[in-house]
């Protein structure tokens, strides 16, 4: 890219305004990563708390690895068809779009069945947020994730029922490029946390 | 539904691409093919450290650095594969952006963790303080 | 049915709530009554209430950031009475558990629901101007974040007729923040209301970011920007990276309170100094967000009233950036006395001294700004000059407590009060003023009074230093800070010299609202016809006073730095008009500030279903909002043309004038 193109480019050059898919794509994006530094604050509580059990139980005596690693997948898959629904937006087919919707919603929902299971179990044995420090960083941090996965799903939902309606408007490509960052960004933050929490936790 | 958009003054981006948007020239094939090798090397790496947290791979007292990179390298598989984050000077404000923010984060992560540690080595709490005493 | 709420939530025994809420009552009532009996409803709720034009949502922030201001300052008026009266065997008037909530809502209101509306209702006013363009990147998106602030500050307001407000300190500090030490509603308001408003600040930050990068004019190069945008830009950032931090910590706080949760109490392992490191982590970029504006405001004010371009612009933004990051390395300096050591305090106290140099690169080049031009004393410029003197003194007031071992003998002393009204008066204060000042007949087409903006000014400047010359004087002779009783008598003579200021300031308060309704009283004679009353350098001066809904008929081709002043030498070119879209108005932002607000209510005083049913109703109203078919009207040529009449017609008045 020779540099006077880069000097006329629109948005960061001296082009003028950038298009609205740009605008909102990047407004998006520094949303998500102020949404990344929220969950920053989250672990850092975790990390200094991480010791406080209050003569209550820790991470090895709590964390299952294969469920960790059946969300794992589960959540990498869902971001995988994710990506096949924005190839299907593109190349203008409906139902490619709404198929590849739905297994991420369902991907998304089976993920969010086991951390349910999981929390549930949890506070059955007396191990809830309320016993501990480390136990209640713990379910913040792991159930702020859960809860976002949640509102994504909520707003993919609305979106199905969305398109079939509308069509293929730019408005609504604009949203599922949204939709996208958001869903890949999640996948991201929970590669920090099964690593940190539940890999490195199970092993102090 | 007007063509024009009220913040559009120029017909087509030069030189500038949304977060997350694809190069517009690519195929589908194409398409799928980044896809799917990022969803191979992703389930790569996963399986990599559940294996390394497992003891198998690696010395022990590595295991935390060899997690944390493996963390990295899957992070940056999903920035680049699915989130189509390139070094380009069309994706310079999306990778400045991103860079701030993990600056951000750092701050916030490492201060804050450098900062209590000293703290709770200097002014132990109650229950660290009955364990020393034994 | 209703939660923890009764009869016994308003405070039937207490006068002073009781009449101060029945004054506030009675002012929104009379209000109300005004709208209706003049018929301007419609008026209104077409004109304001939905609109998603970044001018009129800047005022309406503004005016918002002033009624809290005077709230806050009622508050200020109590509190130094107090203390001057409650000296050795006298009590006061005011009982302890209620100066706790004077002190905790004045700092909360001020800071939040004060300073932070003023400087944003500024920044979005003007930036999209002086970028040369329509509106900001995300107009709707703007119209919820400023009516999610109103939100929050009306749920302050609540706390004096319902319930009660936290008694913590503006930043509620555990273990005394947790449901063991503050069962009542006050921390719960206090934390509702933040965090709704503090939605309302990121989306703030995110809107203008967006526009600053990637929406500006043909031509306007990073390089072309005015210094406004550029520190419009850098307290944008800082909120991004800021808010989020406070919006976890107190949804810890909360969890604590609402669900027994253990990350700062007493038992099971929580740990209280977290919290402090956390939420200074958001405070200390906080009170960058709040000055950096006000630098950029007076980088504008200083080159207009000397007639010179900036001096030195490029290292004005080398500094404004460092600035920026540097805000986020410091926030330990907040409490070195908690005990984290010397390693730690040593790096934050090093850290605090070398982010002075910045603000001391800008006070040069402001000040080389001034040196060879021809200086022009009028109101605005006098804002500045009085900035300069007095945040530069509060400023070393503030390197002098950056030093470990003075912060030991002065943390928390009336010296730290001092000194940190010093700088947000002195900067964030000023500067708004000086802001209003210079962009009110931008936003109104008519100048305000010149005589009595410049009485407001003295009486403000004097009555600051009167007002707390005294303080760091009783701080050095260790008189803490938040006393409800003073014990020791030979603070007295301080402590009266300190309420003479007030009475000052009440004045300067007093003269400023004249200024206003003399101004408004002699419009037709003060009315702006050129656009440009100043003779200003930046392209907001290039549209009329008001400028239309469009801002520009035609986005100006910018050619290099101070875009307007250029234009202004070269020849009028004979524009071409095309038809222009407009974002339609919608009741989105006011119908999800309503829906806010209930929640807030509904969350504070534990009406679950009340909290149900406005999740409900605020996720139906984004997806009416996004079921829409239509999101922009169009404006057709001729139109545009006969609206722009108006801006040529005031070329041709400059030119006369010139």
């Amino acid at each position: 890219m020779s540099a006077a193109a880069h000097v006329r480019a629109t948005g960061h050059g001296q082009g003028g305004p950038a298009s609205k898919r740009i605008v909102v794509g990047y407004g998006f994006w520094l949303f998500l990563l102020s949404d990344i530094v929220m969950f920053s604050a989250f672990f850092a509580a975790w990390a200094v708390l991480a010791r406080s059990t209050a003569g209550g139980p820790s991470g090895r005596d709590l964390f299952e690895p294969p469920r960790v690693a059946a969300e794992t997948a589960l959540l990498l898959a869902s971001s995988f068809t994710c990506g096949l629904s924005a190839l299907a937006t593109r190349a203008r087919s409906l139902v490619w779009t709404e198929l590849a919707l739905l297994a991420t919603g369902l991907l998304g929902a089976a993920f969010l069945v086991l951390e349910a299971q999981e929390f549930a179990g949890l506070v059955a044995r007396g191990a809830g947020p309320q016993r501990s420090a480390f136990l209640s960083a713990f379910f913040a941090l792991v159930g702020c994730h859960g809860l976002h996965v949640a509102a994504g799903l909520l707003w993919l939902g609305t979106m199905m029922a969305q398109i079939p309606v509308k069509g293929f408007r730019a408005t609504l490509e604009r949203r599922m490029l949204c939709f996208n960052l958001f869903w890949h960004t999640l996948d991201i933050i929970w590669v920090g946390l099964f690593t940190v929490v539940y890999l490195l936790g199970a092993g102090a | 539904m007007t063509a024009r958009d009220s913040l559009e003054a120029t017909p087509r981006d030069r030189g500038d691409r949304a977060p997350g948007d694809a190069i517009e020239e690519r195929g589908l094939v194409q398409g799928l093919a980044g896809y799917g090798l990022g969803l191979a090397l992703a389930a790569g790496l996963t399986a990599a450290a559940f294996f390394v947290a497992a003891g198998h791979l690696v010395w022990g007292p590595a295991i935390p650095m060899a997690l944390v990179t493996l963390a990295v390298a899957q992070m940056g598989v999903h920035l680049v594969f699915f989130l189509h984050l390139t070094s380009g000077p069309d994706n310079t404000n999306n990778a400045l952006a991103l860079a701030f923010g993990v600056l951000i984060v750092a701050l916030v992560l490492g201060g804050s963790v450098w900062i209590m540690a000293h703290l709770n080595h200097l002014h132990p709490a109650m229950a660290q303080m009955m364990s020393m005493r034994r | 049915m209703l939660g923890k709420l009764t009869w016994e939530a308003v405070p039937w025994n207490q006068p002073i709530p009781l009449i101060a809420a029945a004054l506030v009552l009675a002012a929104i009532l009379g209000a109300l009554a005004f709208v209706t009996a003049t018929g301007r409803w419609t008026y209104l709720w077409r004109e304001w209430i939905t609109s998603v034009d970044h001018k009129r949502i800047g005022v309406m922030y503004v005016l918002l950031g002033l009624a809290m201001l005077l709230r806050g300052f009622i508050d200020a008026v109590m509190m130094r009475s107090q203390q001057a009266l409650a000296v050795g065997h006298s009590a006061g008037y005011l009982p302890p558990e209620h100066y706790d909530q004077i002190f905790s809502a004045h700092g909360t209101i001020m800071i939040l629901f004060g300073a932070m509306p003023l400087v944003v209702g500024l920044m979005n006013f003007v930036v999209p101007l002086q970028l040369g363009v329509r509106d900001v990147a995300f107009p709707t998106f703007n119209s919820t974040g400023f009516w999610l602030t109103a939100a929050g500050a009306l749920l302050v307001n609540v706390s004096l007729v319902v319930g009660e407000f936290a008694r913590t300190g503006w930043l509620p500090y555990p273990p005394l923040s947790e449901t063991a030490y503050s069962p009542g509603v006050g921390v719960d308001y206090y934390l509702w209301a933040v965090q709704i408003a503090g939605l309302g600040s990121l989306i703030n930050g995110i809107n203008l970011t967006t526009t600053i990068l990637k929406v500006r004019a043909p031509g306007m190069g990073y390089l072309r920007m005015p210094m406004f945008c550029w520190t419009a830009l850098a307290s944008s950032l800082l909120i991004i990276a800021a808010f989020p931090v406070l919006t976890a910590t107190l949804a810890m706080l909360g969890l604590d309170r609402y669900a027994g949760f253990h990350f700062f109490t007493n038992e099971a392992g929580g740990n209280q100094m977290m919290f402090v490191n956390l939420v200074w982590a958001w405070g200390h970029p906080e009170v960058y967000i709040l000055v950096l504006p006000a630098f950029g405001i007076f980088s504008e004010i200083f080159s207009t009233f000397s007639g010179k371009p900036l001096f030195g612009y490029r290292s004005m933004v080398a500094a404004t950036l460092f600035i920026c990051v540097v805000s986020f390395m410091v926030w330990l300096h907040h409490f070195f006395t908690m005990g984290g050591g010397g390693d730690v305090n040593a790096a934050f106290g090093i850290a605090t001294s070398i982010i002075a140099v910045g603000t001391g690169v800008k006070v040069y080049n402001w000040i080389f700004t001034m040196y060879g031009g021809e200086v022009r004393f009028e109101t605005p410029m006098l804002w500045a000059l009085g900035f300069v003197f007095t945040f530069v003194i509060g400023g070393m007031t503030g390197v002098l407590l950056a030093v470990p071992p003075a912060d030991f003998l002065l943390h928390n002393s009336l010296f730290l009060v001092a000194h940190f009204h010093n700088v947000i008066v002195g900067g964030v204060v000023f500067g708004v003023f000086a802001g209003i000042e210079y962009w009110f007949p931008k936003a109104f087409g008519f100048r305000l009074h010149e005589r009595l903006g410049k009485a407001a000014f003295w009486l403000a400047f004097t009555g600051f230093w009167v007002t707390f010359t005294p303080l760091y004087a009783l701080g050095l002779m260790g008189m803490t800070r938040r006393l409800q009783h003073v014990d020791v008598p030979e603070w007295r003579p301080w402590l009266y010299v300190s309420a003479a200021g007030v009475v000052i300031l009440a004045a300067g308060a007093l003269v400023q609202a004249a200024q206003l309704v003399v101004s408004i009283r002699r419009r037709e004679a003060l009315r702006d016809v050129t656009g440009d009353p100043w003779n200003g350098r930046s392209l907001e001066w290039s549209t009329p006073s008001p400028p239309p809904a469009f801002n520009f008929a035609v986005l100006p081709q910018v050619q290099g730095l101070d875009a307007h002043w250029r234009a202004k030498q070269a020849d009028l070119a004979k524009p071409r008009y095309e038809p222009i879209a407009t974002p339609r108005n919608t009741a989105t932002g006011v119908v999800v500030g309503v829906f806010a607000t209930l929640m807030g209510f509904a969350v504070i005083w534990h009406i679950w279903w009340l909290l149900a049913a406005g999740f409900v109703g605020a996720y139906a109203t984004f997806v009416v909002f996004a079921w829409r078919d239509r999101d922009e009207d169009e404006i057709p040529a001729r139109e545009v043309a006969r609206i722009d009449r108006a801006r040529l017609a005031g070329l041709r008045a400059r030119e006369t004038r010139a």
